[in-house]
């Protein structure tokens, strides 16, 4: 826990900071909005104070509410790592800055979360499905995606502790999905 | 498929020809590409100059790094430019996690490299113990270096033996898997499985070192260094193989550092990042290695930037023999694990990269999610960067450099 | 003869030379039948004789009524009764006409032939891969069986050992593999992945198993299986090959799961 990177955090980005910047082991997170995610990535780049030249990681999350993209940076000038949730984008339709005038790297990440979630990356100049086939037009990795025999929403269900999903509401049995997507 | 170019008169076309029948079948089967282009970099792509030609290499071929299909826009032997197609082995690990229990998580991800399967179950071992707050016992953090150690060994032979399969020779892959059968036998002792070992639990491991293990490794360790030198002697010194790879896939350390480029291959183009010393975890800082560097960037310094690395590995094995402390090897944790919500993030330094797992759980007894973060997949991405403006002998070549593991990739 | 618990080792007896070659294979488990039985599923293991299944061939007749049998379908020799029995297996490799054809000496050379050069495609799609080629190696040399070259072409493929996980994707080019090999053509479905789906059976993006898509005569299960089991598994192929027990000449079996499970 570096409590210096966190004072130097909360002093440059205090304006565009939602809520506190939380540390937990060797992990410090921030959390912003879709609009400043450009300003906030190049100034922990390039900052000579920040410096957060690697990007270990770009996810995207499915919060049931709402979509979120997680970024995780390391720095040599600090020993957390530090994690940037961009939360806010909505489930309908979530459109966030890409990375990739940043990092090259980060182009197939950003293609990967928009083939599971749908979340459309502005700026990437490649933004198509990466796992699933091209012609495929469901999102995989988002909460309302259930396969059509899935256990958890059998009328048999919640037998086991295994056998139930997150939601509670979800626990009638599941009409067949015919391939339209969200 | 050729391309509209105009083809000069008096060139008998076999579509010209009444007398061929031609199977118009087969150009509706896969034309290249399968739909109208949409992004703009597969419009680039997608657009043929003069005389240049599509190649299709498809999901099965005989480069044994699994099923990546690789289109190459190929201007007589010379690549132009390339468009991976992912996906063929893509399984939905992290969507079958989230409807796992965690400890179900952890034999869920031993395929993702199959080759390097111990530190796949690190990284989400380590980000549940982040969750739960758990402290790991000494003997078994030892226990995990250990084990991951002869395993970055056993999957850094066998890059040897695809590199030299790529190229052409097929003899040093009899030998990689002569030292991988002997040490995952070992792994077998140890763990009870020869490849996806499902080892690590949370807070430790599952079996402490028998006697089986320790024989097998004592007897194997006292003629490890030998026997790798004389294996490796079989490349180091073979003037075709040196020939070939050097100046192959030359990558300048910033670019590297833009296309996110981890492990080996990173450390080849001289940066010397590797998560061991960049960010400290289980009992690295009490053991002493170095971590080898090279500056040329091509897929000789790879190579033998991993030659290296194993003889780190064996003397980070022998430090671990010595200081191999007593006591239990698994935390005391319920059956049931319920960590309070939060988000957890655990990278360790695969034979390939940086594997990264952030998990993110929502105090239910499966995670929420479960992002996997694979090196392979980072590293074929710059293929695009790579390979154009080589000849097409030498494509696989750069790839089994860059040493990708297609499960991974795909998860 | 009996062992401690006092059971008969059935394999020790009539055990000649060679693996498989002989009156006894020894890869058989008491279960199996060796039997010309191509549409029929064996359920059960009972020594009651099953009715057999006599397809009759309309594909080609023969100029004279009279000749082969004039028209009676030949003795079945698979009976229970004569399993154990040396009648079972003739030299000339004598089999019940269910397609009224009788195999001659040189058939039985060439089924030989086959068996012990059985060349593998190279379709390795995951983790199974790596024990197929650990399989192909040293330690477990699968060259003592005729079976190095493994083949890039599947155009000179006899086998298609599918070593790991078959995704939606991928289906299509292997179905498209397996098309493209020419008969005599065997298949064997090598983990857990391909016999059944395995580990990944909820999954969205997998095949359950690729007796979905194409006939699959060896089951290797395991995940991965031991290059022993895999070894197993082709010594089971190489005796189908010989008893002309596979899904080739018969072929067009079609997925032993039906299609809306």
């Amino acid at each position: 826990m570096d409590r210096a990177l966190k004072a130097r955090l909360e002093s440059r980005f205090a304006d565009v900071l939602q809520g506190d910047v939380r540390q937990r082991h060797d992990q410090t997170e921030i959390r912003i909005a879709a609009g400043s995610v450009s300003d906030v990535l190049r100034a922990l780049h390039d900052e000579p104070e920040l410096r957060f030249v690697v990007l270990a990681d770009l996810a995207g999350v499915d919060t049931g509410r709402e979509m979120q993209v997680t970024y995780h940076l390391w720095s040599e000038t600090t020993r957390d790592w530090l994690r940037v949730i961009v939360e806010g984008l909505s489930r309908d339709d979530p459109r966030i800055p890409s990375a990739t005038f940043l990092w090259q790297g980060a182009e197939w990440m950003e293609r990967e979360a928009y083939d599971m979630f749908g979340i459309i990356f502005e700026g990437n100049r490649d933004l198509r499905r990466i796992y699933m086939p091209p012609d495929y037009t469901s999102f995989p990795l988002r909460k309302d995606f259930y396969l059509a025999d899935d256990a958890a929403r059998s009328p048999g269900a919640g037998v086991r502790h295994m056998e139930r999903t997150h939601d509670p509401a979800d626990a009638g049995p599941a009409p067949l999905r015919t391939g339209t997507g969200t | 498929m050729a391309t509209t170019a105009s083809v000069p008169p008096g060139t008998h076309r076999s579509t010209d020809d009444p007398n061929v029948l031609i199977d118009d079948e087969y150009a509706l089967y896969e034309p290249i590409p399968p739909y109208p282009p949409r992004t703009e970099r597969e419009l680039e792509f997608y657009t043929p100059g003069d005389g240049q030609l599509y190649l299709n290499m498809g999901p099965q071929h005989p480069s044994t790094h699994g099923v990546l299909r690789v289109v190459l826009k190929l201007d007589g032997e010379r690549v132009i430019d390339i468009d991976p197609v992912l996906g063929y082995l893509h399984r939905g690990v992290e969507k079958l996690c989230e409807n796992a229990d965690y400890h179900q998580t952890i034999s869920q991800v031993d395929p993702l490299e199959y080759v390097s399967s111990l530190f796949m179950e690190w990284a989400p071992v380590m980000a549940y113990e982040k969750l739960l707050d758990v402290e790991v016992p000494r003997r078994a953090e030892y226990i995990r270096v250990l084990a991951g150690e002869l395993n970055r060994i056993a999957s850094h032979a066998l890059f040897m033996g695809w590199l030299a399969l790529d190229l052409g020779g097929l003899t040093p892959i009899l030998y990689s898997f002569i030292e991988r059968d002997e040490i995952v036998e070992m792994l077998a002792a140890l763990t009870g499985q020869r490849m996806l070992f499902n080892y690590f639990r949370i807070g430790g491991v599952n079996g402490d070192l028998n006697h089986d293990f320790l024989s097998r490794l004592g007897d194997w360790m006292s003629r490890a260094v030998n026997q790798i030198e004389a294996n490796l002697g079989l490349l180091n010194e073979n003037e075709i193989f040196v020939r070939r790879a050097r100046g192959l896939g030359v990558m300048d350390s910033e670019t590297a550092l833009r296309y996110l480029w981890t492990g080996p291959n990173l450390r080849a183009t001289g940066l010397p990042f590797d998560v061991r010393r960049a960010h400290p975890y289980s009992v690295y800082p009490e053991l002493e290695f170095d971590i080898p560097t090279r500056s040329e960037g091509d897929s000789l310094a790879r190579y033998l930037l991993r030659v290296e690395e194993i003889k780190q590995s064996l003397r980070i094995i022998d430090q671990c023999l010595e200081q191999m402390p007593d006591g239990p090897i698994m935390a005391k944790l319920p059956r049931l694990l319920r960590p309070r919500p939060g988000r957890a993030w655990a990278a360790v330094e695969a034979p390939r990269g940086l594997f990264g797992v952030y998990a993110i759980s929502d105090g239910s007894d499966q995670p929420f999610r479960m992002r996997i973060h694979d090196p392979s997949f980072i590293h074929l991405q710059s293929m695009a960067h790579l390979l154009p403006g080589h000849l097409l002998a030498d494509t696989m070549a750069i790839m089994a450099s860059l040493d990708p593991v297609m499960g991974g990739v795909d998860k | 003869m009996t062992d401690d618990l006092g059971r008969r080792d059935p394999r020790r007896e009539d055990v000649t030379g060679g693996l498989g070659v002989g009156t006894r294979d020894v890869t058989a488990l008491p279960g199996d039948r060796s039997g010309n039985e191509p549409g029929a599923l064996v359920v059960g293991t009972g020594t009651a004789v099953a009715e057999p299944l006599v397809v009759r061939n309309d594909l080609w007749l023969p100029v004279d009524p009279a000749a082969y049998g004039g028209g009676r379908p030949a003795e079945i020799t698979h009976l229970a009764e004569l399993e154990h029995d040396e009648r079972q297996r003739r030299d000339d490799a004598r089999w019940s006409g269910l397609l009224e054809v009788i195999p001659t000496k040189a058939d039985y050379v060439i089924d030989l032939l086959r068996a012990n050069s059985l060349w593998p495609l190279l379709s390795g799609l995951a983790c199974c891969a790596i024990e197929m080629m650990s399989f192909a190696t040293s330690k477990n040399d699968i060259d003592r069986w005729g079976a190095f070259p493994f083949r890039a072409s599947p155009r000179q493929a006899d086998v298609l050992i599918v070593a790991g996980t078959l995704t939606t994707k991928m289906a299509g080019p292997l179905l498209r593999l397996w098309e493209q090999m020419p008969e005599p053509k065997w298949c064997v479905a090598m983990g857990d992945c391909t016999c059944s789906g395995g580990r990944y059976k909820r999954s969205y993006s997998t095949v359950e198993g690729i007796d979905r898509i194409m006939p699959v005569d060896v089951y290797v299960p395991g995940c991965p299986p031991r290059p022993e089991g895999l070894i197993f598994g082709m010594m089971k192929l190489q005796q189908l090959v010989k008893d002309r027990r596979g899904h080739w000449p018969e072929r067009a079996i079609g997925p032993t799961v039906p299609a809306d499970v």
